[in-house]
């Protein structure tokens, strides 16, 4: 997927691209409003990951700039600001997502992914990885064709790690990918471990291998070998 | 005491003290007065005697015409000087001594002198003199009851200034949006007091308007390094050739830093709920909410085995921020599955005008007070921020909802009342 980093604070748009990069996606990284609208003036990209608060200019003045093209693109915004109004007005232009800053590279990924999806196949789709089969549209998971009952979170829980396959995926990344912002997370670790427990066994049971794979004191991996 | 009192009382002894020094002076000056009258009186009397003495007309019905009582004793000591007293006189009629004015005087004729004492009765003079004093006594009590009730009317006029101040300040609010102006008097002390009121409190406020937009401005501005530390430890984890020794390190470190972006994100929370910046109000259906919010931490509430029972009424709907209607719910029923022991029971009640979230657990190890205060968490839980109740709470005052905590049966229990709002 090729996708355009429109983010000023250069460290952080370098971060991005890196472990976008290692997923296979081919990054650009603009650092400012003027030369975003260059780039975007003449090439495609299948994603657009856009800073709201740019030197020279506003964020959404580009999503808008994007939306009068036949052919848009997945668009993510990600900003400092965590006002409702400016999440409204970003995803009512046509964002599709909207990530407060400081977010997790792992939840950039997985929001990524299913534009990508959503692109590719027009959502219609499947996501199969070795035995396991995800129907998103359906949010249905099976192990060589049986159907494996998840509760919603356990359904998320999946569609994360399989997003993220071969990350060290931390607990606080996926406590707010699962809950989102303003929860008193502290005792979500508790719930994280109960959902992979869960999810685990069932996928255990279906005779599914076991790769989700603890990392000591720090979060889980999805581990393909 | 009041001042109010205190000035009236002052006032009071001060009016007796007068009053009371004043009404003897006034007595003398009065009998004086009068005695000076009498004296005039027996001068003429004298000057009638004495003519009567001269044309030998002397006699008690001459001196009973001239309604005067006379009494002449022939002198054979020196003469003496003319004099004024008062004299008591037996009364036989009355079987009483009368006071009388008495003036006495030698007087020579035909070489004989005689001492001749003229008597004028002060009984009906001194009658007089205690009914003036009697009256004069009514009237200043009269006059002084009237002006301290006047002055008391007055003055509560003129403090009704000073009250609705002390009211004012007694319920100002620094965060409040509303313009704090107090009222004009025409009394300087007061019209001094209240502009130094104002001025401070103005000054209270901008410097806290300036500490909360401080604080803001610093709270966005952490935001991006701390997304820079994030996805560089994020990246760093990834490598696959990290010691655990390693790995450990930036866990811990990450961990941290995760921490804080939490942190910094609810600090921007609460400070945008006092801000008001979350204005649109939707109805909202908290049955709905609630269902999902349970649904969503079903399978926690399975392996505590929590026994749920719900008492809704599924059709109450509330005017509020759904996004605030949300996280509101989210903490409580957190809390309330958090807090609770294995096997126990999680009760909502959901009515028109309350909702109530009861867990069971065992009691509070602190003071309910100190719950909804800001980073005070129990020690339970090290890795809590200690800031959920206070969104919660700082929520419910924004939609003017009353929140409290009780604690009967073994149960805890969150009672949240809408009030009107509905």
């Amino acid at each position: 997927m090729k996708i355009l980093i429109i983010e000023d604070e250069k460290t952080l748009s370098d971060s991005m691209v890196e472990y976008l990069s290692e997923e296979g996606h081919h990054c650009e990284a603009i650092y400012n409003y003027f030369n975003a609208i260059d780039k975007l003036g003449m090439y495609q990209y299948d994603c657009i990951v856009v800073d709201i608060n740019l030197p020279d200019g506003n964020g959404l003045d580009l999503i808008r700039f994007i939306k009068k093209r036949s052919i848009s693109p997945g668009i993510i915004i990600i900003s400092a600001l965590n006002s409702l109004e400016n999440r409204i007005e970003g995803l009512e232009i046509g964002a599709d997502n909207y990530l407060t800053k400081p977010f997790h590279l792992a939840e950039l990924n997985a929001h990524l992914k299913s534009i990508n999806r959503r692109i590719s196949y027009g959502g219609n789709n499947q996501i199969i990885m070795n035995e396991i089969k995800l129907i998103p549209d359906e949010h249905k998971a099976f192990v060589r064709e049986t159907e494996v009952i998840l509760t919603k979170k356990e359904y998320e829980l999946l569609l994360f790690f399989i997003s993220n396959k071969n990350k060290v995926i931390t607990k606080a990344g996926l406590a707010e990918y699962l809950w989102g912002d303003y929860m008193d997370l502290a005792d979500s670790y508790d719930f994280i471990y109960t959902h992979i427990k869960n999810l685990r066994r069932k996928l255990l049971k279906e005779g599914c291998q076991d790769y989700i794979k603890t990392i000591y004191g720090l979060g889980y991996k999805f581990e393909l070998t | 005491m009041r001042l109010l009192t205190k000035i009236t009382l002052n006032l009071l002894s001060i009016s007796l003290f007068i009053f009371l020094f004043g009404m003897v002076a006034f007595y003398y000056l009065l009998r004086y007065q009068v005695d000076q009258n009498i004296n005039l009186e027996l001068e003429k009397s004298k000057r009638i005697v004495n003519h009567l003495l001269v044309s030998d007309q002397l006699s008690d019905s001459q001196l009973a015409n001239f309604e005067l009582k006379v009494l002449i004793s022939p002198l054979n000591s020196p003469r003496p000087p003319v004099n004024f007293s008062d004299t008591l006189i037996y009364n036989k009629a009355v079987n009483n001594y009368n006071l009388y004015r008495q003036l006495g005087y030698a007087y020579s004729i035909n070489n004989q002198t005689y001492y001749i004492q003229i008597f004028k009765s002060l009984e009906e003079t001194d009658r007089l003199i205690v009914r003036i004093v009697i009256i004069m006594n009514l009237m200043m009590i009269l006059i002084i009851i009237t002006l301290l009730i006047a002055n008391r009317y007055s003055s509560r006029q003129d403090w009704k200034v000073f009250y609705d101040t002390i009211d004012k300040i007694n319920n100002y609010d620094v965060d409040s949006r509303m313009e704090f102006s107090l009222n004009n008097s025409d009394i300087k002390e007061f019209a001094d007091l209240n502009r130094v009121l104002e001025k401070m409190t103005d000054r209270i406020k901008s410097d806290y308007l300036n500490l909360k937009e401080y604080i803001e401005n610093a709270s966005h501005e952490i935001q991006t390094p701390l997304a820079i530390i994030n996805s560089k430890m994020e990246l760093l984890l990834q490598w696959g050739d990290m010691k655990e020794k390693q790995y450990k390190i930036v866990a811990d470190a990450y961990e941290a830093s995760n921490r804080l972006s939490r942190l910094n994100k609810t600090l921007i929370l609460l400070a945008k709920i006092e801000n008001r910046q979350f204005p649109d109000s939707n109805p909202v259906n908290p049955a709905i909410m609630i269902n999902h919010q349970l649904e969503s931490l079903e399978d926690l509430i399975l392996s505590k085995k929590i026994k749920i029972t719900r008492r809704f009424d599924d059709d109450v709907i509330i005017q509020m921020n759904p996004y605030l209607a949300e996280i509101m719910l989210v903490n409580l029923i957190k809390n309330a599955v958090r807090h609770n022991i294995k096997g126990g029971d999680l009760i909502i009640d959901l009515s028109e005008h309350m909702l109530e979230i009861a867990n069971s657990g065992p009691p509070l190890q602190m003071d309910p007070e100190l719950l909804f205060k800001r980073f005070h968490k129990s020690s339970s839980s090290p890795e809590s921020l200690g800031l959920g109740l206070a969104i919660v709470q700082k929520i419910c005052v924004l939609y003017g909802y009353k929140i409290f905590y009780s604690y009967q049966n073994e149960t805890h229990i969150m009672h949240v009342e809408f009030g009107n709002r509905l």
